[in-house]
């Protein structure tokens, strides 16, 4: 700068005054971001916090549900995303290991992949009219935690897959040139070579799952999840409560619920999925790591 | 072996959820109206205590939701706030079900107001006037009356969606068979949504179970004709017949309640049931002592 023939002329002084301004204005979108997130977990913790103990994560409600804890409702939302994830994770992975690794670039190709993006597209409450006709219905599987848990695993298979394929795809293709080389199939390719090396990619589709898992009400509301029930869930054919569900009832059903215990649900719900996220992002962490490139 | 991980991680989590609590149990399945679901909530709750080897879910849904299970045959018993009609009576029976009618309790629909609005009494005419297509009350001030804080002095309607128990219980007894809601209702989605709105509301008229009445709302005092007495909204006056928008509330079983239901049934009959009804607001089917 020192020099003065690359001394800034008025336009560069001007250039830099708009580059400063449009930083600056691209910095504040980026921030207001944070403040929903902060303002809402704010809200949660100053109103609910005051509910929270053990007892409330691990007893039944009492009192037409203005008293007692949220247990069953917690098991219910466990039940739910588990039987979900073992449903989904197999299909979606297996369905993108084929999507990044073997399938050819043709018409067929093509379909399947518009299937998924029209699939993730479909609002949740048209996966729950669905579910209830196919699978509490047709199949006949009653309202109940294998129905609901099927619903979510078909609402939530997109995920799965794209995150499978994203990080099968980030995988650099030098390496399956590189192991082919060697004599290897395909398959041995893809299992000693390409799957270690995505794991973090598919592991966070498989938490982002459960968080959504987790959250969604529509779709359980009319394929496995009650109002109440006083028993705790003992298998697939039960209907079972939902922390989802219970939150819109003890929010918007029950007269006199004292003011913190939805805020307190909410917290719940939400610091499961926070913790769930936090989980996947130290592992992604741990592994990544241990990458070489 | 991350994969196998993940999926020893799952299989364990899943069977230690078969193992938690594995206890022997009947499952009633109860579902239907939301204006009884408390109640039915409440009951399935004290049940548990009364016999533990049953168990009774209850989901709501709507008096329609309940009815329509009945005829599936998805449910043990379907709680209604209306008679089922003789169209869903035959279609149950052409699928090989019979319900059979039980009156557990009444439910008065209270007229809200807002604490601010000076009316104290109206006439059932008065309400129709007010709620129906036809009616030609539009403001407070067509009733000779002003509400402070409310501008315009428009009357607002609070009302219910169109599958609600409590919607089409008003719309008979209030506006008759025929009659048709005025355009423009605000249609809550749940019987403490209209309270809740008619609290806030200085312009708001709403009507609602009289269960969900709070500290922070008004409610009529109706009559059933220009020159009666009006009576003002109460279990008792509910239970007696005086209040002039009350209505049974059913319980319909498969058939004469056999087994485990029928234990169920006479409980909710017995003076412990019946003394839960009163305290979630509604009235009991006869007198009853409770503490």
């Amino acid at each position: 700068m020192d020099n003065h023939m690359f001394a800034a002329t008025e336009l560069n002084q001007k250039n830099q005054r708009t580059e400063k301004l449009v930083r600056l204005l691209f910095i504040l979108m980026a921030g207001l971001l944070i403040l929903p997130v902060l303002i809402i977990l704010f809200t949660l913790v100053y109103k609910g916090s005051s509910i929270l103990s053990i007892d409330f994560l691990f007893t039944n409600p009492t009192n037409g549900m203005t008293e007692g804890g949220i247990f069953p409702a917690l098991l219910g939302t466990i039940w739910l995303v588990v039987v979900a994830l073992i449903v989904s994770v197999p299909l979606g992975i297996a369905a993108a290991i084929y999507l990044s690794e073997y399938a050819p670039d043709n018409w067929g190709t093509r379909l399947i992949n518009l299937a998924i993006i029209n699939l993730a597209g479909v609002p949740s409450i048209v996966h729950a009219l669905f579910g209830l006709g196919a699978f509490v219905v047709f199949f006949n599987f009653g309202t109940s935690i294998l129905a609901a848990s099927l619903t979510l695993a078909i609402m939530t298979l997109p995920v799965v897959i794209v995150a499978t394929r994203e990080s099968l795809q980030a995988v650099p293709h030098a390496f399956r040139e590189a192991c082919w080389n060697m004599g290897a199939t395909r398959w041995q390719t893809i299992r000693r070579v390409v799957l270690p090396n995505a794991v973090s990619g598919i592991l966070t589709g498989v938490i982002l799952e459960v968080s959504r898992s987790a959250g969604e009400t529509a779709p359980i509301m009319f394929t496995g999840a009650v109002f109440f029930s006083p028993f705790l869930p003992q298998g697939v054919m039960d209907q079972t409560m939902a922390m989802s569900l219970h939150l819109f009832v003890v929010s918007t059903q029950v007269p006199n619920v004292p003011e913190n215990l939805p805020y307190g649900v909410a917290l719940v719900l939400i610091g499961m999925v926070l913790i769930m996220n936090s989980i996947s992002i130290a592992f992604r962490m741990h592994l990544r790591g241990k990458k070489k490139w | 072996m991350n994969a196998r991980f993940i999926t020893a991680a799952l299989l364990t989590t899943g069977i230690t959820l078969a193992a938690l609590n594995a206890e022997a149990r009947t499952l009633i399945q109860n579902k239907g109206s939301d204006t009884l679901v408390n109640v039915a909530q409440a009951w399935a709750e004290k049940y548990r205590d009364i016999n533990p080897e049953v168990a009774v879910a209850v989901s709501g849904g709507g008096s329609g939701t309940g009815i329509a299970a009945m005829i599936n045959g998805t449910v043990d018993i379907a709680n209604s706030s209306r008679k089922m009609k003789k169209r869903e009576l035959e279609q149950a029976r052409k699928r090989g079900r019979n319900p059979v009618e039980h009156v557990v309790g009444y439910d008065a629909l209270a007229v809200y107001l807002h604490p601010n609005n000076p009316v104290k009494s109206l006439t059932i005419a008065q309400i129709a006037d007010i709620y129906g297509r036809k009616g030609k009350v539009k403001k407070w001030t067509d009733l000779g009356i002003e509400v402070p804080g409310c501008k315009g002095q428009k009357i607002i309607l609070v009302s219910r969606q169109n599958n609600s128990g409590t919607y089409a219980y008003f719309k008979k007894a209030v506006l008759g068979k025929r009659g048709k809601y005025r355009m423009g209702t605000l249609d809550m989605h749940g019987s403490k949504d209209v309270v809740e709105l008619v609290e806030k509301t200085p312009c708001a008229i709403g009507y609602s179970g009289l269960a969900y009445a709070t500290d922070h709302v008004k409610l009529a005092c109706v009559s059933k004709t220009a020159g009666a007495a009006c009576v003002i909204p109460s279990v008792a006056a509910a239970s007696d017949g005086s209040y002039p928008i009350a209505r049974p509330l059913y319980m319909y079983t498969n058939g004469e309640p056999k087994g485990e239901i029928k234990g169920y049934m006479d409980w909710i009959y017995s003076e412990q049931g019946q003394c839960i009804i009163v305290e979630k607001g509604y009235a009991p089917i006869r007198e009853v002592r409770c503490k």
